[in-house]
């Protein structure tokens, strides 16, 4: 990517996730991201964010960091990262889609979704910290 | 997100309006438990003005729907439509609820 990062560190805490998402929806509307995706992007970050805010660092704290790039207009390169324990979100097993309502299990979805919503979803771990980066619209999305 | 139930003889139905998030969903699991304590079995979430829902939204529904089908009874989802609704379609979910366009229609099935 040789376009130039912004980039934002708080708190890993649910309660970051408001300026998280009004720092990448003001690059994502300045990169021209069609408006009726930027709810999707909202999407995205919580689901990616929470995980990080209820599990990387338990039982303690830290900081989660968010920085996106403009590599071409209409779509963003982003990069989530924390500094917590080891854990790839994408080497957990799919959800059970099938079933009846009570047999439907209650969680797991959030990343499910974010496979769905994003591009070149990868995973790494280097210097001590988890980064997942993708690009947003994903191809799947109009 | 705000939350405004109305009894009814059949059913409570709870206008839920705004975004339902991981800060919030559990105000609307919670509202749902009080009513269930209380002893309604029919809730009708009426979500017309539901703009967003995350998959913490999803958990708080399909808790409740499970706790209530277990007590003989159910919650109807009414006015899906916008990116809840697709999250309900992405999720496979939308099938395994009862979905109604409209209050109206989701009382006259009770």
């Amino acid at each position: 990517m040789e376009a130039p990062f912004e980039r934002l560190v708080l708190p890993a805490r649910v309660d970051s996730l408001e300026a998280f998402r009004g720092f990448v929806r003001t690059g994502a509307e300045s990169a021209g991201v069609a408006a009726q995706a930027l709810d999707w992007l909202d999407l995205v970050l919580e689901e990616i964010l929470v995980n990080i805010a209820r599990y990387a660092y338990e039982p303690g704290t830290g900081n989660a960091e968010v920085r996106y790039a403009v590599p071409e207009p209409g779509r963003l390169f982003v990069e989530i990262s924390d500094e917590g324990h080891v854990f790839n979100p994408l080497a957990t097993d799919p959800p059970a889609l099938g079933g009846t309502l009570s047999e439907r299990p209650i969680g797991g979805l959030g990343v499910f979704l974010v496979k769905n919503l994003v591009g070149s979803l990868s995973y790494r771990r280097e210097q001590d910290r988890n980064t997942l980066s993708f690009t947003f619209p994903g191809p799947d999305m109009a | 997100m705000n939350i405004e139930p109305t009894e009814l003889e059949k059913a409570i139905v709870l206008k839920v309006v705004g975004r339902m998030d991981a800060e919030n969903a559990d105000e609307f699991q919670k509202a749902c438990d009080r009513w269930i304590a209380q002893g309604s079995r029919h809730l009708i979430a009426d979500l017309d003005g539901l703009q967003y829902v995350s998959s913490m939204g999803l958990r708080a529904f399909l808790a409740v729907a499970q706790k209530l089908q277990s007590l003989s009874g159910g919650l109807i989802l009414c006015g899906l439509h916008g990116l809840p609704r697709q999250v309900f379609e992405m999720t496979r979910l939308l099938s395994l609820f009862q979905v109604y366009d409209d209050v109206p229609k989701a009382l006259a099935t009770l």
